[in-house]
């Protein structure tokens, strides 16, 4: 047949006609939709049985009650626990957005160990029997040359509970004094307590049945103590709160009044209060005459004249020269301190930002003074000193001689030496002996650490890794490839923090004794192990009087022998709480005086302190250096992690575009500074420190300080993934740590800086 | 109280009453909504114009000069217009596939995902920006896809996406109600995924037209507005701020008007001495 | 080569200066093919387009060239419907611009969607209610139209022609050509004007919303006029820079200044219009909303009362001006001024409208958002001008487009095959004789 042009086109058209008319084109038009409806890289998930399991929350110090909603054995969403005595129901977004870390990228998936250079990322997948060898057989080479003492433990697990105690206690059989905890200003108030009511204890705060809260800069809704709890007491304050801070942040945004101040001049404030209640006769006269010492003055043993904490304040704190120190005005302290006084139950509270840093002891002494001044001590809507948790009764471990010559020797950091009789633990002080230690006299050579991540959380980054690249063999027992996981020799992975068991007591700031429980939601997804198991195992591979210290089989087990018959009940309800646990009242105190003490009545020399001083405070670094006009502040945020986990994705995508962009960091400053500074909202610019500099682009913020600059804490990690990694600049680079002259903690709150157009 | 409601059937209108004096911009809202709804995420999440957050937390100012500076956080869900005669919200009627519904049901503005085909007509109309692309493909990093709640299913590329009021827990409530021989959802039985997490308790949800609810009082206060409502955009969401200056930054006031604006309460100062 | 594809009686280019020509923007309409290909392939975060932005650069484009596309609706409706025959030596190119403009629009909405599969649903699951579907509907039967009204064209190609069969078809096309028109004009009227609904009706977005009649926002009716005043300007500057390339007269005097002229009163009274619209809607309408006309071209870097001016006077009133007087029409230079400036006027109008609806910020605590497009928006969106030329280019070499040209054009038969000679014309001729053997 021989097709012409003209056939070929009626062929073609008449093909065309009928292929519209057939079903074709209309299916594949249904198909295409269809397809692209249900595109094969977009997941589907799984339907199935939903059910909840009660947990608490282990990523800050609020350990609030957790229930988590399950489909099958996917854990797919994080909502706060009804009825639990901390959060009731309440959730924080770090908590919320838990799941990305249990299911995220950052999880070490089985024990590593390093085999490039330190912090490299060049590792090698061992077995967890391995692992434990490779531990053991490294600290045994310690106590064979008898120096135990060279292992250091830092510890970020909740404090009083049974982790941090295995490892406290694995350091004391194993005959070193060295462990650490992660600093927070819980560390200065305790040690405030201690002072001024003579008892090991922790502060409470009852919030709750306060009517007047004037906070010295405590993030109270930027994620200090218990975030939810105080996010609660927050929203259902029925009298004021007045935020006295720098920088307006949310808490000062959301307070009734917000004083601005010169930065690191709330002591004098508190004091100057003080002096005003004193001179108008506004202070509980039942508590300071009954109740108190050292509030007159009064003759000492050798017949010497010491001044009271009366004469102290009113010859040196009047409002006048208050206002000056502080940068505000006399009336205002004036005004502040009566309507403080008259409130019928206020509260003093502090401990800046997230209660993340030490601060300075005299600090915590000036604000606990001015609640004690008003009688609000161990009261009713008042702070308490809130005992111990104490149910861990495990014996005395078993030490050999090794081991007690080992633990008789001086801690590394000093704490607990008769420079600093009354610290606990120092951080910055052990960081600064080995990073400052010549090459043979470094007093580390073994570090263990455990639910930390101290090279983005200890101040002064540059120093810690100084520090860690001369200690010889660093363990790190953390779930997710953090900053410091990425710097050890050995990751002995945890079970992430929804997967495993773990007692949570003494929530941060809780006027109440409670002990939470984190219970395994979801079976462990990888080959992980749980700290606690894996420190009695490495107990057990070395073997003598170690091996004895820790009979139990397992964690678990250690667990629920710890609590005993309480364990079921831990264990079904998710929590212990004492319900009848009120104010202690003004009959628990425990100094010489058996008093409330303004001055110690102690031996002046045994606390450190100078008499005739009531705050002597450390000058932060930089200071008189003219080169550096402006002062950098760090402040906290509770859309930014900054504990040992940072920002999830989900979380990095609530930060705001005043705080990061792409990867740069803003730093906030007044426009006036900004003015100053010649630079525009947006720019970048460099701000330098004493401890080293960084790119930044700036944020005019009408509510700072003129001549202060603040940046956010948490950001500028180094490990994890691509969500977090690199975007920002840590603060902690930049500022170093400052030493309390009275008590050796790190009193740092900022440091002096300036800010260049990039 | 009678015990007995009046209840029309389907004549439910959900909305929330926000207590700004409350909101302390924490963003638990914004993280709940995410993890509920399975929204995704990418590397850089730092330019918000491409952003997916339903819920996004804006950050207020009054603008004064240190140190009179205020702040105040304003949650803003889809606001779910009603429009000025049943449904006629801003995007619904500019949809041309219907793939964005009033529901004369619940009051719930819906998106159908499989519908919509990317023109972002609906994301011209909204004045709210509560509506959102799919500029990329949503992509979960292995693992991470086992956290995706299976009530909501996951969105593609190319297409727009917005609050629903966690419409699937409407859903699943009605489901457990209608199993229990009732029609009529208690209160407590339907709650967003926001209400819920929110820990101040600042965010009120329920049936605006339900005298039972908490929401049928709250949005009577006096300091009760709601966003753009000149516009008659009619939302379903009221704010409450005991502050002027937040108050009247809820709308557009000419120059010439602003003394006069309907929200100014008599007991307090102008915005000024703040 | 090609000249017996050429239609009788006129002369063009050497087929490799033609090759060269087509070979240009070829290679410019692939640049914008490639960038197509991107969008599709990898979605729209190619674009610069974000969620304020969700109408940008594209949308703009479609809303432009369907306006100035607009010549081909009204110049039929007045050739077919009002009678004014002389239009006939201008409406089938007034009818090519009108396809090449019509058809881009269509690529580029499907383009512009974020699943080009599923574009279909705007018919399937259509929402009346909406001025985009109107739109879809109204855009895609006038573009038939306009495709009806293009094939006689096609089929007058000189061995088309040949073709009994085409021959009478496109006979009989041109006899019922003025039920098409009509139909087109009748369409034309309805997607203008939901154009001009698109943003008229958002009524949560101050700066474009406009009151109106029944349904209908007083945008839509501008739009339509706008689209008949506006147009015919586009296709006479078209037609002229056609002529300044070819470096010929192709369309009398008399019938651009008689489109001009027609176009020129269009453009007055539509500016009137627009004037009293904006006078309404700035006074009225947006003040009820809580915005004073200031708001909208102040405190940002880009929209300042300069554009409205620009739009209003420069681009409106000035060329109505010169268009409405025989002065002005017949002054080379003045008439070249007025088409430009309307052609930027409608332009002008079609951003603000679009763009600068995204741009204002509407609820107090937002703020203007700038927008400046990728490279592949501005490929894709340059690539319908590269595809339009390109189409002139083919239509003017192979098909009578100007009826007038060989009037004034006259030439002796000899030069041209002389010329055609040159190259390589003995196996152009047998090739064409093969195929017409075939």
């Amino acid at each position: 047949m021989k097709i012409d042009r003209r056939s070929f086109l009626s062929l073609g058209i008449g093909a065309g006609a009928g292929i519209a008319l057939t079903p074709l084109p209309w299916k594949l038009a249904d198909d295409s939709s269809i397809w692209t409806q249900m595109w094969p890289w977009t997941p589907v998930p799984a339907r199935g049985e939903a059910t909840y399991v009660n947990s608490a929350c282990s990523l800050c110090p609020g350990s609030c009650g957790i229930s988590v909603r399950k489909i099958d054995e996917r854990a797919v969403k994080i909502e706060g626990m009804e009825g639990h005595p901390v959060n009731d129901g309440g959730v924080c977004p770090i908590g919320i957005a838990g799941l990305q870390l249990l299911y995220g990228q950052t999880r070490v998936k089985t024990p590593l160990k390093r085999v490039g250079k330190r912090g490299e990322g060049k590792w090698q997948k061992i077995s967890w029997d391995e692992a434990i060898s490779e531990v053991s057989s490294n600290l045994a080479e310690l106590r064979k040359s008898g120096n135990p003492q060279s292992l250091a433990c830092i510890s970020g697990s909740g404090r009083y509970g049974t982790v941090s105690g295995l490892f406290q206690r694995f350091m004391t059989a194993f005959g070193s004094p060295n462990f650490m905890s992660v600093p927070s200003f819980v560390d200065g108030y305790s040690m405030a307590l201690k002072q001024m009511h003579g008892i090991d204890s922790i502060p409470g705060f009852d919030f709750e049945n306060s009517d007047f809260i004037l906070s010295f800069g405590s993030g109270i809704i930027d994620g200090w103590g218990a975030p939810v709890r105080m996010f609660k007491a927050n929203a259902n304050m029925k009298g004021k709160i007045v935020q006295i801070e720098p920088r307006l942040s949310n808490t000062a945004a959301k307070a009734d009044k917000w004083i601005p101040i010169k930065p690191g001049t709330e002591a004098a404030l508190a004091l100057g209060l003080a002096h005003v209640i004193i001179k108008k006769s506004l202070y509980n006269k039942d508590f300071i005459s009954k109740h108190s010492f050292g509030f007159d003055d009064m003759t000492g043993t050798d017949g010497k004249k010491v001044k009271g904490f009366k004469s102290l304040v009113m010859e040196k704190y009047t409002p006048a020269s208050v206002a000056r120190i502080t940068d505000t005005s006399a009336e205002m302290i004036e005004e502040l301190a009566v309507s403080f006084a008259k409130a019928s139950s206020p509260l003093a509270v502090c401990g800046r930002g997230k209660g993340t840093a030490q601060g300075s002891l005299d600090e915590y002494i000036a604000v606990h003074a001015l609640n004690a001044l008003l009688g609000r001590v161990n009261t009713k809507g008042g702070v308490w000193a809130v005992e111990q948790p104490n149910y861990i009764s495990w014996p005395y471990p078993d030490m050999d001689k090794i081991a007690e010559k080992g633990f008789a020797s001086a801690r590394i950091d000093g704490a607990g030496t008769d420079e600093f009789p009354l610290a606990g633990q120092l951080a910055h002080r052990f960081v600064n002996a080995v990073a400052d230690a010549g090459r043979k006299e470094i007093p580390v050579e073994a570090l263990l650490i455990e639910g930390a991540n101290p090279l983005h959380q200890f101040s002064d980054t540059k120093a810690v890794k100084k520090a860690f690249s001369k200690i010889k063999f660093i363990a790190s027992f953390s779930s997710y490839m953090d900053d410091s996981a990425q710097f050890a020799d050995i990751i002995l992975p945890n079970h992430c923090y929804l997967e495993r068991y773990e007692d949570i007591p003494a929530p941060a700031g809780l006027q109440k004794p409670v002990i939470g429980i984190s219970r395994p939601v979801v079976a462990p997804k990888y080959n992980t192990l749980h700290s606690g198991d894996a420190i009695i195992r490495i107990a057990k591979a070395l073997g003598d009087k170690i091996e004895s210290s820790f009979s139990w089989d397992s964690y678990e087990a250690c667990l629920q022998a710890t609590f005993r018959e309480a364990w079921s009940k831990l264990d079904s309800v998710g929590f212990l709480i004492n319900q009848k646990y009120g104010a202690p009242g003004w009959d628990q105190f425990e100094t010489e005086s058996k008093l409330f003490e303004f001055i110690s009545s102690a031996d002046g020399a045994k606390t450190g302190r100078d008499k005739d001083e009531i705050v002597n405070i450390a000058d932060i670094e930089g200071k008189g250096d003219k080169k550096y006009n402006l002062t950098l502040i760090s402040y906290d945020s509770i859309r930014l992690a900054s504990g040992s986990v940072g920002n999830t994705p989900f979380m990095i995508k609530a930060v705001a575009d005043t705080i990061l962009k792409e990867n740069d960091i803003f730093v906030e400053i007044n426009p006036k500074t900004a003015k100053d500074a010649g630079v525009k909202e947006g720019a970048k610019a460099v701000l330098t420190t004493p401890k080293g500099s960084a790119n930044v682009r700036v944020h005019l913020f009408e509510g700072i300080v003129p001549g202060v600059i603040a940046m956010p804490r948490g950001l500028g990690h180094t490990g994890d993934d691509k969500y977090l990694s690199g975007k920002g600049v840590n603060v902690h680079d930049l500022i170093g740590p400052v030493e309390d002259p009275a008590s050796g903690l790190d009193a740092a709150w900022g440091i002096r800086a300036k800010l260049a157009k990039a | 109280m009678k015990k007995e409601h009046k209840h029309v059937k389907s004549n439910k209108k959900y909305g929330m009453v926000i207590d700004l004096d409350k909101c302390t911009g924490c963003g638990a809202c914004m993280v709940s909504c995410m993890a509920e709804n399975n929204v995704p995420f990418k590397a850089d999440e730092s330019n918000k114009l491409d952003s997916i957050t339903w819920m996004r937390v804006y950050k207020l100012t009054n603008d004064k000069p240190y140190p009179d500076t205020e702040i105040c956080y304003l949650p803003r869900p889809c606001q779910h217009c009603e429009g000025q005669h049943e449904g006629h919200s801003p995007c619904v009627s500019v949809c041309p596939a219907t793939a964005t519904d009033y529901s004369m049901e619940t009051g719930i503005v819906s998106q159908i995902y499989t519908r919509c085909f990317g023109c972002r007509y609906c994301m011209a109309a909204c004045p709210y920006h509560a509506r959102y692309f799919n500029w990329w493909d949503p992509v979960w990093p292995e693992g991470m896809e086992e956290s995706l709640n299976p009530d909501v299913s996951v969105r593609m590329r190319g297409i727009v996406e917005k609050c629903s009021f966690c419409f699937h827990r409407y859903q699943r409530a009605m489901e457990k109600a209608h199993f229990e021989d009732r029609h009529e959802l208690e209160e407590n039985e339907y709650q967003t995924a926001c209400t819920q997490a929110c820990p101040s308790g600042a965010i009120t949800f329920g049936d605006l037209n339900n005298e039972s609810h908490a929401v049928y009082k709250l949005k009577k206060n006096p300091n009760a507005f709601r966003l753009l409502e000149r516009l008659g955009t009619n939302p379903k969401i009221y704010y409450v701020s005991s502050r002027e200056w937040v108050r009247l930054a809820g709308d557009n006031y000419r120059p010439d008007e602003k003394m006069t604006a309907k929200h100014k309460p008599a007991k307090h100062a102008p915005a000024k001495q703040h | 080569m090609d000249s017996a594809l050429i239609p009788k009686g006129v002369k063009r280019c050497s087929i490799g200066q033609f090759a060269l020509f087509m070979g240009f923007f070829g290679a410019i309409a692939l640049w914008g093919v490639y960038a197509m290909l991107l969008c599709w392939l990898k979605g729209l975060n190619q674009t610069n387009m974000n969620d304020y932005y969700g109408f940008a650069l594209w949308i703009w484009a479609d809303l432009a060239v369907i306006a100035l596309g607009g010549g081909a609706f009204f110049s039929g409706f007045l050739k077919y419907i009002v009678g004014k025959d002389e239009l006939k030596n201008i409406i089938n190119y007034a009818v090519l611009i009108g396809f090449i403009c019509y058809s881009s629009a269509l690529l580029i909405l499907a383009i512009d969607i974020g699943q080009p599969l599923r574009g279909w649903f705007i018919f399937w699951h259509a929402n009346v209610h909406s001025m985009l579907t109107e739109v879809a509907f109204c855009l895609s039967c006038y573009f038939g139209v306009l495709t009806i009204e293009y094939i006689p064209l096609i089929l007058e190609n000189r061995q088309a022609d040949k073709v009994p069969f085409f021959h009478k078809l496109s006979h009989n096309m041109h006899e019922n050509m003025a039920i098409f028109a009509a139909t087109g004009a009748f369409l034309s009227f309805f997607h203008q004007g939901s154009l001009g609904g698109v943003s008229g009706v958002l009524f949560g977005r101050p700066f474009g919303y406009r009151e109106g009649l029944f349904i209908w926002p007083w945008t839509f009716f501008l739009y339509t006029w706008s689209a008949a005043a506006y147009g015919p300007c586009f296709t006479v500057l078209v037609t002229k820079i056609t002529e300044k390339v070819t470096g010929k007269k192709l369309v009398k005097d008399n019938v651009i200044e008689l489109l001009l002229k027609i176009s020129g009163w269009m453009l007055f009274t539509y500016i009137i219009a627009k004037i009293i619209d904006t006078w309404y809607w700035a006074s009225v309408t947006a003040p009820a909303a809580g915005f004073s006309l200031i708001d909208f071209y102040s405190n940002n870097p880009f929209y300042g009362i300069w554009i409205l001016l620009l739009e209003i006077v420069i681009g409106g009133i000035v060329p109505a001006l010169i268009l409405i007087t025989e002065k002005g029409r017949k002054n080379k230079f003045a008439m070249a001024l007025a088409i430009i400036l309307a052609v930027i006027g409608v332009c002008i109008n079609r951003w603000v409208m679009v763009l600068q609806v995204m741009a204002v910020p509407v609820m107090t605590f937002d703020s203007w958002v700038m927008y400046f497009p990728s490279w592949q928006e501005i490929a894709t969106t340059i690539l319908p001008v590269a595809y339009g030329v390109l189409l002139i280019g083919i239509s003017y070499r192979y098909l009578p487009i100007f009826p007038q040209e060989i009037e004034l054009n006259p030439i002796e038969e000899d030069t041209v095959a002389d010329k055609d000679a040159e190259g390589d014309v003995v196996v152009g001729e047998n090739l064409v004789e093969a195929t017409e053997e075939g």
